[in-house]
């Protein structure tokens, strides 16, 4: 599971409006680990992600020009089949944002979108999805009920399972923990390290802490382009750009 | 000062509500009133036999049925046109994009316009292509008068749904037709009642549209391409005539309009509270 190959951001640029906001990127995502793309508030961490599954095309007036490779398949290309490259793509927002249904339904949906299941699959697929995000203790009395009537942080793990329902190979993540309490973010972070190992993962964070406990890969960016991307160790204890320090210092706000 | 403020604020709001509730009921009370020694079940289950108008045997039921199936099929008819207009411009084009924008334009245009004219206009096009008075002529008419109601109500709703739901869908790999059926539709569910009922109601009182397009019948409404009574007409009819007893009828059939819509909106608030339920706020 997860990417074959490193995902590859070629000469990425995105422009809403005539306002560019992502200038010229470049960047390679290894396949494998947790990649943390870091930055301060409005450098474009979250239009970057939105490009991976190009949902940033339901803004208005974007324009996006370059090409990305997943799996060696350029996916800016307007030929892209859409809905398999998404299907790819696991996408976990900020807010968590449950659908106007039960907890069960709100897991099968994307899967039911793509296979055709009977019901003694779907409850399956159920079961084992929200053990994987370790909710099923917590819910499995009241699978019905609506999932507005979760708690924000079982919200986020719900949504979770509902992107893992649909077997991607690649999860985003834009700041999932941030809307949530410390506790609720500790699990999110222990789900996510335990994910690793299967999926590539790209996460957005500005928590510098964050970054250091889930990171293998870090890529900084400031206002628009990667100013320092590589491993952890490296982008922590010995940063080249003068923009990358001030940031780790704590000089560049975010 | 705030305090007086405050006060007067109140006493505006109170009155408000007071007037709101004498009008509803002053209205209520005056027809039932009127109309009480007409009113009965003879009347609700018999037609207008020969010389109803003049004081004679008989009952509305042809207005009854006629004004509930030409309500009915005309709000059938609009949330058709109205589903694929509202969703083509909040889900297939930006819901703030100058194109939905000049959509809703027109609507509220089209909303402002008289149902009379709508009538005036659905009588030319039948003058034209040689359709007599027909309860299909009037469904339809009726239809695009309440059309407008029906599109904005929905649009209103829909519109307030937050954009982080439309992409979730896209996210997981939704088409726009999933998203609109399987996502927004569950979403707006109480919205779209509103704007069903509303609509409906609106249908069952509109008298001009059907006064031309479907004319008036004392038998019960059998096919699409006759004429037929609606109940708004029949109480102008007997209100019109210059019988006393004839006049208290058209009261009683009033009171029997004025339940309907009542007995729908307490159905509807009632469906409203179970299609909430799994409402994203
Ligand atoms: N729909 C939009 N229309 C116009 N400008 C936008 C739109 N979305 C984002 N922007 C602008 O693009 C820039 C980058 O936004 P983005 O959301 O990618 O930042 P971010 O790095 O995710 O910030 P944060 O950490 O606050 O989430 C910001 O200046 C923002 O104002
Ligand atoms: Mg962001």
């Amino acid at each position: 599971m997860g990417a074959k190959c490193p995902i590859e951001v070629n000469n990425l640029k995105v422009s809403y409006k005539k306002e560019e906001i992502l200038k010229d990127m470049n960047l390679t995502i290894p396949e494998k680990g947790i990649t943390v793309i870091l930055g301060p508030s409005g450098c474009g961490k979250s239009t970057l992600l939105k490009c991976f599954n190009r949902i940033i095309e339901l803004e208005e007036d974007v324009k996006v020009e370059g090409e990305i490779f997943v799996d060696k398949e350029d996916i800016l290309h307007p030929k892209t089949d859409l809905i398999a490259l998404r299907k790819k793509m696991g996408l976990l927002l900020q807010k968590p944002q449950v659908l106007p249904m039960s907890i069960y339904d709100n897991v099968a949906f994307g899967a039911k979108l793509h296979k055709k299941m009977k019901k003694n699959e779907l409850d399956e697929l159920v079961e084992r999805e929200l053990k994987k995000v370790n909710l099923w203790d917590e819910v499995k009395e009241r699978l019905n009920s609506s999932a507005q009537s979760l708690s924000i942080g079982q919200q986020q793990r719900l949504c979770l399972a509902r992107g893992l329902a649909v077997e991607p190979e690649i999860i985003l993540g834009d700041e999932p923990t941030s809307a949530l309490d410390p506790l609720s973010a500790e699990i999110i972070e222990k789900l996510f390290l335990s994910l690793k190992e299967n999926y590539t993962i790209i996460l957005v964070t500005h928590i510098l802490r964050q970054a250091k406990r889930l990171a293998d890969y870090v890529a900084f960016i400031y206002l628009g382009e990667v100013v320092e991307c590589g491993k952890k160790e490296e982008f922590f204890n010995n940063p080249k750009d003068e923009r990358t320090k001030r940031y780790l210092s704590g000089i560049i706000a975010g | 000062m705030k305090k007086i403020e405050e006060s007067i604020f109140k006493f505006l709001m109170v009155s408000s509500l007071v007037l709101l509730i004498m009008a509803l009921l002053s209205i209520t009370i005056a027809v039932f009133v009127k109309g009480y020694n007409a009113l009965s079940l003879k009347m609700i289950f018999t037609t207008p036999k020969g010389g109803y108008y003049l004081g004679k045997e008989g009952g509305i039921l042809n207005a009854i049925l006629g004004s509930i199936i030409i309500a009915l099929s005309a709000t059938i008819l609009s949330f058709i046109y109205s589903f694929f207009i509202v969703f083509y411009i909040n889900v297939y084009r930006y819901s703030k994009s100058n194109f939905s924008k000049s959509v809703r334009f027109l609507l509220d245009l089209l909303w402002g316009i008289p149902s009379i004219v709508y009538g005036a206009f659905g009588f030319a096009i039948m003058l034209i292509f040689k359709i007599p008075a027909s309860m299909i002529a009037g469904i339809i008419t009726l239809s695009f008068v309440i059309l407008p109601i029906m599109a904005r109500t929905m649009d209103e709703t829909l519109r307030m749904i937050p954009f982080e739901l439309k992409q979730v869908g896209f996210s997981l790999g939704a088409t726009r037709l999933e998203i609109s059926y399987k996502i927004m539709l569950r979403q707006s569910l109480p919205g779209i009642l509103t704007a069903i009922l509303l609509s409906f109601g609106r249908g069952l009182g509109d008298a001009a549209s059907v006064l031309m397009t479907c004319s008036f019948s004392d038998s019960l409404p059998t096919s699409l391409l006759k004429p037929v009574a609606t109940l708004p007409l029949s109480v102008f009819f007997q209100l019109s005539t210059p019988f006393k007893e004839v006049q208290e009828r058209g009261y009683a059939s009033a009171f029997v309009l004025t339940f309907l819509m009542l007995f729908v909106s307490l159905i509807a608030r009632l469906c409203t509270k179970s299609l909430s339920k799994n409402v994203v706020k």
